[in-house]
């Protein structure tokens, strides 16, 4: 086992930030903490590192006790949102920052060193720009350096804070990407935070959801994707479309969940189970649309179709439609789940 | 174009007028009060010297002041300097200096490392409480000591044992009888002097610290760096130009702290008078040539601190925005 976390609790003041966390982090793979802000993430990765203590708990590192472990001492290696690079020094510098400041004994020679910084320039495709300083360096580039800086001391274990959060949209793409292609390379235990579902879907091995200091769920990014524990993960990991259940659903009472892109729409009702709609507004996200649709008692429903559908509908009339609901989940008062039967 | 656009906020003839209004009142207020005091010591001692040199009594021949420029003053400057009295004063005040900059360079840095990296009850007083210094008038930063130190200060109400004739002696007798004084004396100079020093390294660096944030420091704790290693290698040549701007402002105050130092010196002479308690001295004695080369002595010290002042905030602005 990688990381036990176990009970974890801390507390700023009057706000609990964590509330008895219990997580167990696999060996080698990459893990998401996902949740919305002030739900605990990043305290309990600055916990995981050492930069913060927890007020009750323990973690262990690969069955070793770290709780009491200093920061400098739990060979982590961390990322942070603004890439904190040392602005000072040039990249190389930066990077050989972790092995400069060993005690003597331990510290290699100053080839070894050389050798092993151009090596993890090499990695993260920044060759050239060893003497270059961290102001001369675009975003994606900063961000690779503290990446390469955090791994020369061959940390244990790596952990990013939104690592991707101060980027551009393209290049926080292109950069998680590459940040898979690279755990596949090293396969080196690490957690990463952030608040974008799609980011932890596409990147991790598995992904835990936090929400106000606790933790909601926590798999694979199908599992929770199709199996979410609560209303609360089903709504964050993506949008969704809720009804109060008619009784004869749940005798209880209870509601159902619709993601958007689990509705058709079609100008005529052929299976005779179509909700009749109007369209009331529409918009065009590339080679998906976004339909917004309101039902005959005044419910309005997000659709998420595709383009091509779409344009089938061009000559329909889009104030009398009829929507299809592919598959959805009934969450009952007592916490079960059922799939939505039409 | 650059024709005023009609945009702007401001009429077209402001800009001028605000200028010259601040530079006639630098003129007026600042620049012609330190060319007086540079032509006045310089001619003043020319005259004397002139004057001795041709065995004229009373009347001295008049000089343009700025003539003495150059040459013929420095000897007189060296006559003041071989004055025993003025000699001590100058090795008070380097003393002073060279006790409080670094306390207060070390106080300081501690300070603001406290106030900007943790969050503790009473922080925001503290901060407060840190500009009390500047707030208060120097007169009464020289009475607190008198207080505290002083022959009816709370020094004399400490007990510290029994005399011979079985009464208490106080801490203050006791210091007495063992010739430890701290008011009217070299020690009291010190204190009053850290006391209105002590602020300008804080001020200074907890804005800067504050900006800098925990992010770099604490990259460097991950990467395995020990408590001095982060100090010295990331966090102070962040600070750096902060840093020495604030131990300028600190020399400089302390070579010319006057009102403080005034109340606890006593005004030994050649004993507890530091430059400007001894120019005031001077002057009172209608000493005017040594007044004022003492004067321009101290004021030339001012304007090497301001030209090394200007370089480092260039210095810092371009560390800014670099």
């Amino acid at each position: 086992m990688g990381i036990e976390i176990s009970q974890v609790s801390k507390r700023f003041g009057d706000f609990l930030a964590l509330d008895g966390i219990d997580l167990n982090i696999p060996n080698g793979e990459l893990t998401a903490l996902l949740g919305p802000s002030g739900s605990g993430k990043t305290t309990l990765l600055r916990i995981i590192a050492g930069l913060d203590t927890p007020d009750t708990g323990s973690i262990r590192f690969f069955g070793e006790d770290a709780t009491r472990k200093r920061a400098r001492d739990r060979k982590v290696g961390f990322v942070f949102q603004h890439y904190a690079l040392f602005k000072h020094m040039t990249i190389f510098e930066n990077v050989a920052f972790g092995l400069r400041v060993r005690p003597r004994a331990l510290r290699p020679e100053k080839a070894t060193i050389r050798e092993k910084v151009e090596k993890l320039l090499d990695m993260v495709q920044l060759r050239g720009m060893a003497r270059r300083f961290p102001s001369e360096l675009s975003g994606g580039q900063k961000q690779r350096v503290a990446l390469a800086r955090a791994l020369a001391v061959e940390p244990k274990v790596l952990l990013l804070d939104e690592p991707f959060g101060a980027l551009d949209a393209r290049v926080r793409q292109e950069l998680r990407r590459w940040l898979r292609y690279l755990h596949d390379e090293i396969h080196i235990t690490s957690v990463f935070v952030t608040h974008d579902q799609e980011e932890a879907l596409e990147v991790a091995d598995r992904i835990v959801i936090l929400n106000k200091g606790k933790i909601e769920q926590s798999g694979t990014p199908e599992d929770v994707y199709d199996n979410p524990a609560n209303p609360f993960v089903y709504g964050f990991l993506g949008n969704v479309n809720l009804f109060h259940a008619r009784k004869e659903l749940t005798p209880n009472g209870g509601e159902i969940f619709i993601r958007p892109h689990d509705i058709s729409l079609s100008a005529r009702d052929d299976s005779g189970k179509g909700i009749p709609v109007r369209v009331t507004t529409h918009r065009i996200l590339g080679n998906r649309v976004r339909v917004e649709l309101e039902t005959r008692e005044g419910e309005n429903i997000e659709a998420n179709i595709e383009r091509k559908d779409w344009n089938a509908l061009q000559d329909a009339d889009l104030s009398a439609l009829y929507c299809q609901i592919l598959q959805g989940k009934i969450h009952a008062p007592d916490n079960t789940w059922s799939n939505y039967v039409i | 174009m650059s024709a005023a656009p009609g945009h702007t906020l401001e009429p077209r003839w402001l800009k001028p007028v605000l200028i010259t209004i601040a530079l006639l009142f630098l003129a007026v207020f600042i620049l012609l009060p330190l060319v007086t005091i540079f032509s006045q010591a310089l001619s003043v001692n020319l005259q004397d010297y002139l004057a001795a040199a041709l065995g004229y009594e009373g009347a001295t021949p008049e000089l343009p002041p700025l003539f003495a420029s150059l040459g013929e003053g420095t000897s007189v400057y060296r006559a003041a300097l071989s004055d025993a009295e003025v000699r001590a004063a100058i090795r008070l005040t380097l003393l002073t200096a060279l006790i409080c900059v670094p306390l207060n360079t070390f106080f300081g840095v501690l300070l603001a490392w406290a106030v900007a990296r943790f969050e503790f009850r009473g922080k925001n007083f503290l901060v407060s409480l840190i500009e009390l210094p500047f707030a208060i008038s120097p007169v009464i930063a020289g009475l607190i000591f008198i207080l505290i130190f002083g022959a009816s200060g709370w020094l004399n109400m400490i007990p510290f044992g029994t005399q011979a004739d079985g009464s208490t002696l106080t801490l203050y007798q006791w210091m007495d009888a063992r010739n430890l004084k701290v008011v009217f004396a070299v020690p009291g100079i010190v204190l009053a002097t850290l006391f209105v020093t002590f602020p300008f390294v804080a001020r200074e660096l907890i804005p800067l610290m504050q900006e800098m944030g925990k992010d770099d420091e604490e990259a460097a704790l991950t990467l395995g760096a020990s408590g001095w290693q982060l100090f010295f290698r990331v966090t102070l040549p962040n600070i750096k130009w902060g840093l020495l701007y604030g131990v300028i402002l600190t020399n400089a105050r302390a070579i010319g702290e006057f009102g403080a130092v005034a109340v606890v010196s006593g005004n030994v002479r050649g004993e507890t008078t530091t430059m400007p308690l001894y120019i005031e001295i001077l002057y009172g004695e209608y000493q005017f040539a040594t007044a004022f080369a003492v004067a321009s002595l101290l004021t030339l010290i001012a304007l090497v601190t301001l030209v090394v002042k200007a370089v480092i905030e260039y210095l810092l602005q371009k560390q800014r925005t670099g």
